[in-house]
């Protein structure tokens, strides 16, 4: 399980490295002769240090050898959830969006104590439950863009070659910003958890319910230290019964 | 019958084939091929290369298992035609042309593992069974063009010559330089692929490889050799222009 989070970490940092690289030989979606509706930087190259293989025929053949990685690393990771019932952690649920809302009202300072959670807050949850559909969509418009011939019929189920190379890399963005808030979360609300991505032991005194905390909770420690446990209001006394 | 092609070539000039173009212009300049081909490795770690390489080969399996005579390329309805937007790619420094009064009149040779080898001047073209195909035009670097490719059925040349069973390759060789691509016979034998030399109703412009191109939706452009002067039928694949400079040979969609 660790061992996958890890694949995909390389697969994921490769893939996207060598896609961009790919998109920059031509970084428009439209076909010739046509006009596309819904990119607002057709043309404008993706900058190089986000890049990676080097040129197009490079970045090709890193795309075509990690795809495997990426899609066998997936299968295992998915076979694995199941096998072991931790898909459950991830499942959405019946008030989800409701804790949704409250962790975001917690983020935003509109709550002052962490909502209770399970293994994961619901928005973690969300996101990761999330993220394999965006990697499943990335793989399945990847091949439709690899054999637009040999496989029209998937290609059309994503609106053709055009659209298909279009949902590719909108599937490649929210890969990427899960990814991109997953890690920053990590760092800035709950750097224990690393020792639990890599030893698999996890510390439930530190979690961020037990330490209350928000992103970059360390520079505002003692706000929500006092705020944590005030004396519940007194009840109000209970009116007098009339006679 | 291979054809040693690994003499060295500078690429000043070299205008590009449907290969990122910006590539060129960025390692452009008097770099001679030997640096070229350097800079044609994964771009990652030396030790990636071999990995690489045997996915490619792997791919290859992969990829001709997937391929089936009957899949068609279709246009999407609503698709506009290219016309002039279809981008005119070459290797020489400017645009090949035929020149008959120095190498006399034109005419594709098809031959290698044939019973029949043949020439064939363009009205012996044109006297074949003909066809139109409105296709799209998929390039290595991503975009799409949808143009009608008029011309012989390689499949027609196939039967005229009388291609040998062992022929499991092809090569389409070129004048311009020494641009050419093998394929798979597969691929050749498609429906769509076609030995083309009419373009939208049009006579083939030498923009776009008069007097004959071969054209087909099934591979990428780098594969469409332009500018044709020789079919080759033969046992093995001998790589291609692109394909030796780092680019997948088989560049099957």
């Amino acid at each position: 399980m660790r061992v996958t989070h890890w694949v995909n970490f390389v697969a994921i940092v490769i893939m996207v490295g060598s896609g961009l690289r790919i998109f920059n030989a031509y970084p428009a979606f439209a076909r010739k002769g046509e006009i596309f509706c819904c990119y607002p930087f057709e043309h404008k190259p993706i900058p190089v240090w986000l890049t990676f293989g080097g040129w197009l025929g490079g970045a090709r053949h890193w795309h075509f050898a990690m795809m495997w990685v990426l899609v066998v690393n997936g299968l295992i990771y998915i076979a694995f959830i199941y096998l072991t019932g931790e898909w459950r952690d991830l499942a959405p649920r019946k008030g989800d969006i409701r804790d949704s809302w409250q962790m975001i009202k917690f983020y935003t300072f509109t709550r002052k104590d962490h909502p209770h959670q399970g293994k994961h807050n619901a928005l973690q949850k969300s996101a990761y439950f999330l993220m394999p559909f965006a990697a499943a969509l990335a793989v399945l418009t990847g091949i439709a863009i690899w054999k637009p011939v040999q496989l029209s019929w998937l290609t059309a189920i994503f609106g053709g070659y055009v659209w298909a190379r279009y949902w590719h890399f909108i599937a490649m963005l929210a890969i990427v910003i899960l990814s991109v808030v997953h890690v920053f979360m990590v760092f800035a609300v709950d750097p224990y958890s690393l020792t639990s991505m890599i030893t698999g032991n996890y510390d439930p005194s530190l979690s961020p319910e037990a330490r209350n905390a928000r992103p970059f909770y360390h520079l505002f420690p003692k706000r929500s230290k006092v705020a944590a446990s005030p004396p519940p209001p007194p009840s109000p006394p209970p009116p007098a019964q009339a006679t | 019958m291979t054809i040693d092609r690994r003499k060295l070539i500078t690429i000043d000039g070299i205008d590009g084939c449907d290969i990122d173009r910006r590539d060129f212009l960025i390692r452009g300049g008097a770099i001679v091929s030997t640096a070229f081909l350097a800079a044609c490795d994964s771009g990652g770690p030396k030790s990636a290369d071999k990995l690489l390489k045997h996915a490619e080969r792997k791919n290859i399996v992969v990829e001709r298992e997937l391929f089936r005579h009957t899949a068609m390329d279709a246009v999407q309805r609503g698709a506009h035609d290219a016309g002039n937007k279809l981008p005119s790619y070459y290797i020489s420094p400017t645009v090949p042309t035929w020149d008959e009064s120095v190498r006399g009149k034109w005419a594709l040779e098809v031959s290698g593992l044939v019973g029949n080898p043949v020439r064939l001047t363009l009205e012996d073209l044109q006297k074949l069974p003909q066809v139109s195909n409105r296709v799209n035009h998929y390039c290595v670097e991503g975009w799409t063009a949808v143009e009608t490719w008029t011309g012989v059925p390689f499949s027609e040349l196939a039967r005229l010559v009388r291609a040998d069973p062992r022929a499991g390759f092809v090569d389409f060789q070129s004048f311009d330089e020494d641009y050419h691509e093998s394929w798979d016979i597969e691929s050749a034998m498609h429906k769509q692929t076609v030995i083309a030399y009419g373009l939208d109703g049009k006579m083939l412009e030498p923009a776009h490889g008069a007097p004959a191109r071969v054209y087909s939706p099934v591979k990428l452009g780098y594969k469409n050799t332009k500018y044709l002067t020789k079919i080759v039928f033969m046992p093995q694949a001998n790589g291609g222009y692109w394909t030796d400079r780092g680019y997948e040979w088989y560049g099957g969609v």
